[in-house]
């Protein structure tokens, strides 16, 4: 295949039509909620463009972003975008290894310079000189540094990219730092997530490649058309919430007709990410769905936030006048639940009492 | 506020309205936009997808649009279905994705989905492996004669 091609020829010369490349940019365009008409557009965009470099980088990381994105995509619509792209580096998928995977890099760095995207999961350790975590001998940070030199555009793939994640959980050993510390003179895009949407990240590689530009993005650098809104703004539970009603425990019976888990410390209301509309394992469900709160994971921090169980009750400033008075009847009901919980506990250890004596 | 589908689930809010008043909303804009097309020949496209429509929303939209004189099939990159409602250059178009889930679903207002129109360049190629068989073909014939 030669990098000449554009992805039209390079297709066609593999039976893929036209009529795939304006069923994919569809799906983008609606996932992305991009005026009518861009679809067409984004089509033609693609077809013309070349095969897209992608370096990706993985530095104090879990695998999780990479399990994410490549998860059994059976060959359908939505894995397209391997087609679209080169990864011409990533050490855990790549076949080479060691000196020939090193040199693979510097070689689309050298082929593609200016055009090359770099993606990064995991965050950056800057303490001693970024000595505790390397690859080839090398600190991270000095590879991240070398990588993006002439790079088109970075993008931080997952929390811990994006914002340094739970690497920089306090107290943050490694002094892991988010890309975009480092990264001060190149574009650099966030989707956070532990791990992020699939989806997000197949959206936004797939308008820069067709757009040649960078989505919109909010203040943290995250694309609006994933990041617009909150969970609580999508959540199918927010008629309980809107009417009071909320589940005290994970078993009672709240819990059972569906309430809304705002008071066993779902985050959904402060958390940017559009799981409650595009879901997870492919539209099966989403953690509310499947009885959990939000934890906030694509949120600065989300790890140092006081507790996954504990409800939202602080700053409750930025969240508009409706929320905080629900938040504040959550936090005069939260001492009723206190008690009943405290009741359950109670009642659990007398249970406990009885039978152990009953088989003395 | 907005409502996702979640009917099929059984913590769904049972309370939840299933019928949200979004079918009448999205038909009074395809009434206008294929008044206007068949006026100017403007085409248009709504997008269904991301639209807060309950799984009974869909289905009365569905049902009120009916089916028309024609029903396309496409295989590429995954199953399509595409069928002219029983109002003349009101299409429904709907891309199948991964599992068979529905990726994407939407109203064209045209004289036919751009999907299902030839592209030049697939033309293009098309002709040039014509070509290529006719060749082969007329090969064959003058080694057999
Ligand atoms: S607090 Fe959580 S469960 Fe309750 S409506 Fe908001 S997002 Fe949904």
């Amino acid at each position: 295949m030669q990098r000449s091609q554009t992805l039209g020829e390079i297709l066609d010369s593999r039976g893929v039509s036209r009529r795939a490349f304006l069923k994919y940019a569809s799906y983008v365009s609606a996932l992305m909620a991009l005026p009518a008409g861009s679809a067409a557009a984004m089509a033609e965009g693609l077809a013309a463009a070349r095969r897209q470099s992608v370096i990706w980088l993985s530095f104090q990381e879990c695998t999780g972003c990479t399990e994410s994105l490549t998860r059994s995509f059976s060959p359908t619509l939505e894995s397209l975008i391997f087609d679209f792209i080169s990864l011409d580096y990533h050490h855990t998928l790549q076949a080479a290894s060691g000196e020939a995977a090193e040199k693979a890099r510097e070689t689309a760095m050298a082929e593609n310079k200016g055009k090359y995207i770099v993606v990064v999961d995991g965050a950056v350790s800057t303490k001693d000189g970024g000595l505790y975590s390397t690859i080839a001998g090398v600190a991270n940070v000095d590879m991240l540094r070398a990588s993006v030199k002439d790079a088109l555009a970075v993008i931080a793939v997952g929390t811990c990219a994006a914002f340094g994640g739970i690497p920089k959980a306090r107290p943050n050993p490694t002094g892991a730092a988010p890309v975009d510390e480092i990264v001060t003179d190149k574009p650099v895009i966030n989707i956070p997530g532990c791990p992020p949407i699939p989806e997000a990240m197949a959206g936004v590689i797939s308008y820069l490649v067709s757009f040649g530009k960078l989505p919109e993005l909010d203040d943290l650098r995250r694309p609006k058309a994933f990041f617009g809104e909150t969970i609580h703004d999508r959540c199918y539970r927010r008629p309980f919430y809107e009417r009071g009603l909320f589940a005290d425990g994970f078993d009672d019976a709240g819990a059972r007709q569906g309430y809304c888990l705002y008071k066993v410390g779902c985050k959904g209301p402060v958390t940017y990410n559009s799981c409650a509309t595009l879901k997870w394992n492919g539209g099966v469900s989403f953690p509310i769905q499947s009885g959990h709160g939000c934890l906030g994971c694509s949120e600065p921090d989300f790890w140092d936030q006081g507790g996954f169980y504990r409800p939202l009750s602080t700053s409750l400033r930025d969240l508009g006048p409706a929320l905080a008075g629900a938040a504040v009847a959550g936090a005069a009901l939260g001492a009723g639940a206190a008690w009943a919980s405290r009741r359950h506990q109670a009642a659990y250890v007398k249970e406990q009492a009885a039978s152990e004596g009953g088989k003395k | 506020m907005t409502l996702a589908p979640a009917s099929s689930h059984p913590h769904a809010p049972r309370e939840a309205p299933a019928l949200t008043g979004m079918a009448d909303a999205v038909l009074a804009e395809v009434a206008a936009r294929l008044e206007d097309y068949a006026e100017t020949g403007r085409a248009a496209t709504i997008e269904l997808t991301a639209m807060p429509l309950t799984t009974e929303d869909r289905a009365e939209l569905e049902a009120w649009l009916g089916r028309g004189e024609v029903a396309v099939t496409i295989e590429s990159a995954g199953h399509s279905e595409i069928w002219e409602t029983r109002f003349s250059g009101v299409w429904f178009v709907r891309h199948f994705g991964e599992g068979d889930r529905i990726a994407t679903e939407s109203i064209e207002i045209a004289d036919a989905p751009l999907i299902v129109r030839s592209h030049p360049a697939d033309m293009r190629a098309a002709a040039r492996r014509l070509a290529a068989l006719c060749a082969d073909q007329s090969t064959r014939t003058r080694r057999d004669a």
